[in-house]
């Protein structure tokens, strides 16, 4: 139980510090926002009560608006996340359910399984951020390339950061 | 209480949800200026269409009034055209003027300063010298006689009011033709007296009372009122109490009538007073 939220709060740390770091400044032609933190909301354990999950986005997306210097949006769109994922993993579980104490990654359901899941979370992440960052109807496509791109690009480094994982 | 407790055991991850994306949203619509305005005029957008609807609707509501009110000027201006009709048929006119034709001047003015509670009481109204107000002109509304303008400065002119023990007012039964004198007796402001109607005539109830244009003043056919009540008490005449047309309460846009001819009538009756 320690060791599980030891691991948890290093991956926490890491993957905020990588954010902010790195994928913060990446400036490429505006619709690439990769928004990679959102991983920790993806691999927290199955089991894990829905409050809590819910407070755990909701402090994991406070620090982003911190950093980011847009209070509530991260917040806001982590929260929505953190409350549509028990739902997610129901649609996507697979045939003989999920393993007692199991996290969702790679390494437990395999590539086909946690990319599908990855994708829809991020999604579901990046609309709500997106929409509410320009907070309006109009260029409503425009947004939504922003939002598909920017997905792409944050479901590729998810599914790198975690092939490393599992190669270590 | 119980059915209470289990539906937030049920729901409780919705609530937590619910109460987080309001803090978040809370966050967003105060912490930055842009969605702060967009929110704010979001805001001001529906509650201002609401109150336009709400205005439309009043607006509705009171154009029956205003279509009354719109309809009693018509009537009052076809008459005028009437009487102006009238005097170009006389037959006596063969020198080309222009303005002969027109025996009285209108001039529109607010009433600024009120009363009815007294036993004297005088209006002002906001046109005075200077807008060609001189004393001696009538004053209407749309409802009928209002009062005599008594004073002038350069803006202003005061009136006395129909509800002024001193004011008397030729006036005649439409119906008949028999005049008598208006004065009012300082009580009821919607009422006035109507003295020297002879008892052998007969009147009732409803019958209308118009101006005689005998003063100089009033031009003829102005309605004042109808009568009320009346009762024969003791010597030749009638006491016959006239309601008002003018609501002395709520007059508010009046017109002032000045005689243009009333020099020369005047000069003429003096000769021969």
């Amino acid at each position: 139980m320690i060791n599980t939220i030891l691991r948890f709060g290093l991956i926490f740390i890491l993957l905020i510090l990588l954010q902010v770091l790195l994928f913060d400044n990446i400036q490429f032609s505006g619709y690439v926002n990769p928004y990679v933190y959102i991983m920790f909301i993806i691999l927290l354990p199955v089991e894990i009560p829905s409050w809590l999950l819910l407070l755990l986005s909701f402090g994991t997306g406070i620090i982003l608006d911190f950093f980011s210097g847009s209070p509530g949006m991260h917040s806001s769109a982590t929260v929505f996340a953190g409350f549509v994922r028990p739902y997610i993993l129901q649609i996507v579980a697979p045939r003989d359910g999920y393993e007692l104490r199991s996290e969702p990654s790679m390494m437990n359901y395999g590539f086909r399984w946690f990319l599908t899941y990855t994708l829809l979370v991020v999604l579901v992440h990046h609309t709500a951020l997106f929409y509410l960052e320009v907070f309006r109807f109009a260029d409503f496509f425009r947004t939504m390339l922003r939002v598909l791109i920017s997905s792409l690009f944050t479901i590729a480094f998810i599914v790198l950061i975690e092939y490393y994982r599992r190669g270590r | 209480m119980r059915s209470l407790l289990n539906f937030l055991i049920r729901f409780n991850n919705l609530i937590i949800f619910l109460i987080l994306e309001g803090i978040t949203f809370y966050l967003i619509a105060t912490g930055n200026s842009y969605h702060n305005t967009r929110v704010v005029n979001g805001i001001r957008g529906i509650t201002q269409g609401i109150e336009t609807k709400i205005n439309k609707t009043r607006n509705y509501l009171s154009l029956r009034e205003i279509n009354e009110n719109l309809a009693t000027e018509n009537i009052t201006l076809k008459t005028r055209i009437e009487g102006l009709r009238k005097r170009d048929n006389s037959l006596f006119f063969s020198v080309t003027d222009t303005i002969f034709k027109q025996q009285y001047n209108h001039t529109s003015a607010e009433v600024i300063e009120n009363s009815v509670n007294r036993q004297k009481n005088f209006f002002t109204i906001n046109k005075g010298s200077k807008q060609g107000i001189a004393p001696d002109m009538a004053v209407t509304s749309v409802d009928g006689v209002a009062g005599v303008i008594v004073g002038c400065s350069e803006n202003y002119s005061v009136a006395m009011s129909m509800l002024n023990l001193d004011f008397r007012l030729s006036v005649r039964i439409k119906s008949n033709g028999y005049f008598g004198s208006l004065t009012w007796d300082g009580r009821n402001y919607r009422y006035a007296l109507l003295g020297e109607i002879p008892q052998h005539i007969y009147i009732n109830a409803g019958d209308t009372i118009e101006t005689t244009g005998y003063s100089a003043i009033f031009p003829e056919g102005l309605v004042v009122g109808t009568i009320d009540d009346f009762e024969k008490r003791g010597g030749d005449f009638y006491r016959i109490s006239v309601k008002l047309s003018n609501d002395f309460k709520k007059l508010h846009y009046v017109d002032v009538i000045g005689n243009l001819e009333k020099a020369e009538k005047s000069e003429l009756e003096k000769q021969f007073k």
